[in-house]
C-alpha cells in the first residue's frame, strides 16, 4: 500500500498519521488487505449483494412534528457553544 | 472560433412537509436557532432514522408531472464527508435506486418552446446551517434544517445558454408549486441549483471540462454566474490553459464566480448502502391514489379558465402561470359571478403594481383573502371601480384589511338614489349656462356634470347611478 | 445470605420469600462491587438511582419475576442522565438525555441497572482489552481476559457480582465472553432487539442480548428485551413469543449438525475432547448428529473484516468535536479541529478499523471489497438457509481455545481477528445463537456454541436448558464452589 494511498484514506477519515503510527498502520492495514483479499477467490456471478439480513420493506412513518424544542439539552452537551448555536472554529469557504 | 456552451442543472427542492425527511423534527422555516432539532437531527450515538413517507409521496407527484420513471422501491446510500453542519458526517441520500428516473420538463424561452430531460430526481436530507459572519473567529452551527428533505432534480446537459437555464429553472419552480410539493420561497432558500457549465467548440464531439458554481438561489444570479462563467472558461482556453474540474462558488457583489478553497482529492464520498433504512416500497394503492390525486397543473388551470371562466387565453396563461395567482383568482371568483372582473383586475391593476415594484406575487402585501373582499366589495358596490383602485393601492403599501381602509376613510359608495338626485339636480341648478349648452347640442359636457357630481361627493357616488339620474335630469 | 452467584431465579425467590430486601439486594450488590474492584469490570455505577429504585420497591406489591433484580448494563446502551462511554475516551463525558429502548424495556420490567460495564472500545475488541478505562480481568485468573467487546459484563456475572448483564455482538462480543467467562449469553436474531440507543458500530451486524448464570435466566431476560419499536426500521415486527414457555421439553430425535468446514483438528487436543464430550451429552438426549457443509463458512472472517470496518467508518464519523463528546484543546482551525479530536478520542483498534473501513469503500475498491464482501454474505446466509432445511440447530464450539493472557495475541490485530472464527457467521446471516458453559481446559472454562434458524431462540434454549439439566458446569464458580 502506497503512501499518497494511506495518506488519502487518513485525510479522509481524518485520522493523523504522524511519525510514531505511520509505518505501524501502513503495516497493519497491507496485512488485514491482504487477509481480506481472500474474497478474490468467491464466485458470485450474479449474487444481490446482501446489506442487511432482514430481507423486508422499511415501516415508514407519518408526516408529524413529535420533537419538542430541546435547544437547551443539546447546547449543553456542546464542547463549544454559545446560547444559540454549536460552535467551531471559523470557517472559510 | 464559435463556442458553445453545455450547461446542467442541479435543482434542489425543500419539500414542504411538516416533518423531517427521517424524524418528526418540524420543518418550519424562521425559528429561533436549534429549536426544531430532534435527537435523530442531531446524530446523537445510538439514533436511527425513519422515512417520512409524505416525503415520498410529493416526489412521486413530480415523477407523475414529468413523465418519469418511477420506483416504487428506492433505497438509501450514505455520502460521507465532514462539515460541521453535517451531524452525521455523512449525508442519507439515493444514488443506486431514486425514487423518480428519467423524465422530462417544458421550457418556454421568449415564446419558443423546447424540451430539456430530467436524469431523474431522489430524496436526500439537507445540512444544517453554518453562520461565518456573526462571530469573531468562529462560525455557529444551526441544525434546525438538518434533516430537511430535499428532492434533487438533475437534468441532462441539455441547456445551452443562460437565458435557457432560467427558464428551466422557472419551469421547475412552477411545477413544484402547483404541485403543492414546494413553496417556491427562494428567499427562504426553499429552491437552490448548483449549475454545471463546460464550453465546447462546435465542431467537436466531446463535453469540455465542467465547473461547478454551487448553491444559487436567484434567477438573476443564475443568468450572471452562468454569462460570467463562460467568458472565463473562453479566455482561459484561448489563452491556452485548461479549465480546471472544480467547485466555485458565485459572488453576487463582484458579479464573479472564485474556486472553492478545499483539498483536490477532497472528496471521495464513499457512498454505500444506509444499513439503517430497509427499501422503502410504495404500494400500487398509495402510487393510485397519488395519480388520481395530482393537483391541477398551469396548462389544464389555463384551458379550465378559458372555457368555465371565459378568459381570453393571454390572461388565463397569466393568472394561471404563478399558484399564489391562480389560488388568487380563484378565492376571488368564489366570491363573484363576474370572473372577468377579476381577471381584469389581476390582470390590470394588481400585474402593473407587481411591475412597477418590481416583485413577484408571493412578494407582496396583498393577501388571497384581502384580493377576495376587495372584489367582493366592488361587486356588491360598495365601493366603486374607481375607489377600489385606490384601496388597492392602500393594500398594496400597508397590507392593511380592505374593509378597515373603506371603513377608516370613509369610502362607502354613495349608493342613495334620492342622495344622489338632490346633489345632481343642485349640480344642475348651480350651472345653468353649460345646462343651456348641453342641450343645445355639446354632448362632451355631459362629462363636465358628472365629474361636478363625483367632487361633489368625493369620488363616492356610484358611478352608473350618476350616469342614469343625470341623464334622467337633463334629458327630459 | 449471601447474594453471590445467585442466579435471577434464586434472587426472586429471595425477595419473596423475604429472606432479603430490596434495599439489602441492592446495598449488597455494591458492596461486592466495590470488593472486586480489580476485575475493574465496571465504568460508571448508579448507585444512588439504583438504592432509590429499591427503596421504592420495598413499599410495594410488585413481585414480577425480575422486580428489584440488579442488571450490569453494558456501557455501549445510552441510558439517560447516566455517562455512557462505549469504552471510549471521546465519549468520556458523554451524558445521554435519552435511554435506549432496550434499557427502558428491562428498567419497566423492574430491573435495577447498578452501573455501565466496562467493554472493548466501540465493540472493538475480542479481549476487552482496548478500552480507555484499562482492561477487564477474567475472574478465574488475574491475567486472564475475560473475552470482548462484552468483557466488563461478563466478569460481573461470572464473578456472581450481578445475576445478568446486558451485552452486544457484532462478532461474537456476547458469545466469546461468554464461553472465556463460563457463563450463558445469547445473541438473538437480527431485528429481536431495539437499536435504538445502542450506539452503533457495525449496523446490519449488532445486536443486543442477555449474559446470565443460565439458559433459563437468559430467556427471562430475552422476553422483556425484545420489543417491536417504531423508532428502529429494522426492528422486526414479528410476534415475540415467551422464549421459557417450551424450555424444559426434551430434545429427544431432534437434530444437531456438525459443520465440515469448521475444521476442528486445527484446535488444541483439549477443547477437541470438551466438545466430543458435549455430543456424548447430546446422543445421551436422544438428539441426533448430521454432518452439515457450509462451502462459503471459511469466507466468513474476511467478509467480516470487509463489512464491519466499512460500516463503522462511517458510523463513527458523528464523533467530531462539533456537538457533544470530547474535543482536543485549542483547534487552530476546523481540520485541526477534525484531526486533533479525532486522533486523541479513538484508541488504535478502532482507528485502524476506520482506516480499512475507508479503504474498502473508497473508489476504485468498492465493488473488490464491499459489494463483494455483502455478495459473499448472501452466500453464506444461503448456505444456511439450505442446513436449516436438515437440523434444527448447528453445534461448534464458540471459541479456539480458553482465556488467553493479556498482552499475549502480539500486535497483529489479525490473531485476535481468528478469535472470532465461530462466532462471526451467526451475525453475518443474522441467525441467533448463544454459548454455555461445557467444559474446562487447563482449569479455565470454554464454551459451546448453538445457532439456530430465524426467530427459533426458544429452540436454542430448549437445547441448552436440556443440557444444563444435565451437567453443572454452569454451575462452577471461580472461587471454587458450586452454586
Amino acid at each position: 500500500m502506497d503512501k499518497k494511498t494511506v495518506t488519502t484514506i487518513a485525510y479522509l477519515s481524518r485520522i493523523a498519521l504522524d511519525e510514531d503510527n505511520e509505518d505501524k498502520i501502513t503495516t497493519d492495514l497491507e496485512n488485514i488487505i491482504k487477509f481480506v483479499d481472500q474474497l478474490d477467490n468467491a464466485n458470485v456471478d450474479g449474487v444481490e449483494p446482501l446489506t442487511n439480513p432482514l430481507e423486508k420493506k422499511a415501516q415508514t412513518r407519518e408526516d408529524k412534528v413529535t420533537a419538542e424544542n430541546r435547544k437547551e439539552t443539546f447546547l449543553d452537551r456542546a464542547p463549544k457553544s454559545n446560547e444559540d448555536y454549536f460552535l467551531v472554529p471559523r470557517v472559510v469557504e | 472560433m464559435s463556442w458553445e456552451t453545455v450547461i446542467g442543472l442541479e435543482i434542489h427542492v425543500q419539500l414542504s412537509t411538516n416533518s423531517k425527511l427521517f424524524s418528526g423534527g418540524s420543518t418550519g422555516f424562521g425559528a429561533e436557532p436549534n429549536t426544531h432539532v430532534d435527537l435523530i437531527d442531531m446524530g446523537l450515538p445510538g439514533v436511527l432514522p425513519v422515512a417520512n413517507r409524505e416525503a415520498f409521496y410529493k416526489a412521486i407527484r413530480f415523477g407523475l408531472a414529468t413523465n418519469a420513471e418511477i420506483n416504487q422501491t428506492s433505497s438509501f446510500d450514505r455520502k460521507n464527508y465532514f462539515y460541521p453542519d453535517l451531524p452525521k458526517g455523512y449525508q442519507i441520500t439515493q444514488m443506486a435506486m431514486p425514487i423518480v428516473g428519467k423524465g422530462s420538463i417544458k421550457i418556454d424561452v421568449d415564446g419558443s418552446e423546447k424540451i430539456i430531460n430530467i436524469t431523474r430526481a431522489h430524496l436526500e436530507e439537507d445540512a444544517g446551517k453554518s453562520i461565518h459572519d456573526l462571530f469573531d473567529g468562529e462560525t455557529g452551527v444551526d441544525l434546525n434544517r438538518a434533516g430537511t428533505p430535499l428532492l434533487e432534480i438533475v437534468s441532462e446537459p441539455e441547456i445551452s445558454n443562460a437565458k435557457e437555464a432560467v427558464a428551466y429553472f422557472k419551469a421547475v419552480r412552477q411545477l413544484v408549486t402547483f404541485l403543492d410539493i414546494c413553496d417556491g420561497n427562494m428567499a427562504q432558500g426553499s429552491m437552490r441549483c448548483d449549475v454545471n457549465v463546460s464550453i465546447k467548440k462546435q465542431e467537436d464531439e466531446k463535453l469540455g471540462t465542467r465547473a461547478e458554481i454551487k448553491n444559487i438561489n436567484s434567477f438573476k444570479f443564475i443568468e450572471r454566474a452562468i454569462n460570467f462563467e463562460i467568458e472565463r472558461q473562453i479566455r482561459i482556453i484561448e489563452s491556452g490553459e485548461s479549465v480546471v474540474q472544480e467547485t466555485r462558488l458565485y459572488d453576487s457583489v463582484k458579479n464573479e464566480t472564485r474556486s472553492m478553497r478545499s483539498k483536490e482529492e477532497a472528496n471521495d464520498y464513499r457512498y454505500f448502502p444506509c444499513p439503517d433504512l430497509l427499501p422503502v416500497v410504495i404500494s400500487d394503492n398509495e402510487f393510485n391514489d397519488i395519480k388520481n390525486n395530482l393537483p391541477e397543473l398551469p396548462d389544464e388551470k389555463e384551458k379550465r379558465y378559458m372555457s368555465e371562466a371565459n378568459l381570453e387565453e393571454a390572461e388565463a396563461k397569466i393568472i394561471s402561470s404563478s399558484k399564489t395567482m391562480a389560488n388568487m383568482f380563484e378565492d376571488a371568483c368564489s366570491k363573484t359571478d363576474d370572473s372577468k372582473l377579476v381577471a381584469n383586475w389581476l390582470v390590470g391593476d394588481v400585474s402593473a403594481l407587481l411591475n412597477k415594484d418590481n416583485i413577484d406575487i408571493e412578494e407582496s402585501k396583498l393577501s388571497s383573502n384581502n384580493f377576495a373582499t376587495l372584489i367582493e366589495r366592488i361587486s356588491d358596490k360598495t365601493i366603486s371601480g374607481k375607489i377600489a383602485k385606490s384601496v388597492l393601492e392602500e393594500v398594496w403599501e400597508s397590507g392593511h384589511d380592505v374593509d378597515n381602509i373603506i371603513k377608516d376613510k370613509g369610502l362607502v359608495q354613495i349608493q342613495d338614489e334620492s342622495v344622489l338626485e338632490e346633489i345632481a339636480q343642485k349640480i344642475i341648478n348651480d350651472n345653468p349656462s353649460q345646462v343651456g349648452a348641453y342641450k343645445g347640442g355639446k354632448d362632451k359636457l355631459f362629462g363636465f356634470f358628472v365629474g361636478q357630481v363625483m367632487k361633489e361627493t368625493q369620488g363616492k357616488a356610484n358611478p352608473k347611478s350618476v350616469n342614469d339620474i343625470l341623464k334622467n335630469l337633463l334629458d327630459s | 445470605m449471601s447474594i453471590q452467584y445467585k442466579s435471577i431465579k434464586d434472587l426472586n425467590n429471595m425477595l419473596l420469600s423475604k429472606e432479603i430486601s430490596h434495599k439489602e439486594l441492592i446495598t449488597e450488590t455494591f458492596a461486592l462491587i466495590e470488593s472486586k474492584k480489580n476485575l475493574n469490570a465496571f465504568i460508571t455505577l448508579n448507585k444512588d438511582a439504583a438504592i432509590e429504585k429499591a427503596v421504592l420497591l420495598d413499599r410495594k406489591k410488585n413481585e414480577s419475576m425480575l422486580a428489584g433484580i440488579p442488571i450490569a448494563q453494558k456501557d455501549l446502551f445510552c441510558t439517560k442522565d447516566l455517562r455512557t462511554t462505549c469504552g471510549s475516551n471521546m465519549l468520556s463525558t458523554f451524558i445521554p438525555p435519552y435511554s435506549a429502548t432496550v434499557i427502558s424495556n428491562l428498567e419497566n420490567a423492574g430491573c435495577i441497572s447498578v452501573g455501565k460495564t466496562n467493554m472493548d472500545e466501540f465493540a472493538m475488541g475480542s479481549s476487552n482489552e482496548t478500552s480507555f478505562y484499562g482492561n477487564v480481568e477474567n475472574p478465574w485468573g488475574v491475567n486472564l481476559v475475560p473475552g470482548g467487546s462484552s468483557g466488563g459484563s461478563a466478569s460481573a456475572v461470572a464473578s456472581g457480582i450481578v445475576p445478568a448483564a446486558t451485552g452486544t455482538d457484532t462478532g461474537g462480543s456476547i458469545r466469546q465472553p461468554a464461553s472465556l467467562c463460563g457463563i450463558t449469553g445469547l445473541k438473538p436474531t437480527y431485528g429481536r432487539i431495539s437499536r435504538w440507543g445502542m450506539i452503533a458500530f457495525a449496523s446490519s451486524l449488532d445486536q443486543a442480548g442477555p449474559m446470565a448464570r443460565t439458559a433459563e435466566d437468559c430467556g427471562i431476560l430475552l422476553n422483556e428485551m425484545c420489543s417491536h419499536d417504531i423508532k428502529d426500521t429494522t426492528s422486526l415486527n414479528e410476534h415475540i413469543p415467551d422464549f421459557t414457555k417450551n424450555i424444559n421439553q426434551p430434545i429427544k430425535g431432534m437434530k444437531i449438525g456438525i459443520v465440515k468446514e469448521f475444521d476442528l483438528s486445527k484446535l488444541d487436543n483439549e477443547v477437541v475432547k470438551v466438545f466430543e464430550e458435549s455430543k456424548k451429552y447430546y446422543e445421551s438426549l436422544g438428539a441426533e448428529f448430521i454432518e452439515i457443509s457450509l462451502p462459503n463458512i471459511s469466507l466468513s472472517v474476511p467478509t467480516y473484516y470487509v463489512v464491519a470496518p466499512a460500516e463503522c467508518s462511517s458510523n463513527l464519523s458523528r464523533f467530531d468535536g462539533v456537538k457533544f463528546g470530547k474535543r482536543c484543546e485549542d483547534p487552530k482551525n476546523l481540520e485541526d479541529l477534525y484531526i486533533r479530536t479525532r486522533s486523541e478520542g479513538f484508541g488504535d483498534e478502532v482507528k485502524r478499523r476506520i482506516l480499512i473501513g475507508s479503504y474498502v469503500l473508497s473508489a476504485g475498491f468498492y465493488d473488490a471489497y464491499y459489494k463483494k464482501a455483502q455478495q459473499v454474505r448472501r452466500l453464506i446466509k444461503n448456505d444456511f438457509d439450505e442446513a436449516f432445511l436438515k437440523v434444527d440447530v448447528l453445534m461448534s464450539p464458540t471459541t479456539r481455545g480458553a482465556a488467553f493472557e493479556a498482552g499475549s495475541k502480539g500486535s497483529d490485530p489479525i490473531q485476535m481477528y481468528l478469535e472470532d472464527l465461530f462466532t462471526i457467521p451467526a451475525n453475518l446471516a443474522g441467525l441467533p445463537a448463544l454459548s454455555i458453559p461445557n467444559g474446562f481446559v487447563d482449569s479455565k472454562p470454554i464454551g459451546l456454541q448453538l445457532i439456530g434458524n430465524f426467530l427459533e431462540e426458544s429452540k436454542l434454549l430448549q437445547f441448552a436448558h436440556s443440557f444444563q439439566q444435565i451437567t453443572d458446569f454452569h454451575l462452577k464458580t471461580p472461587s471454587g464452589e458450586n452454586i
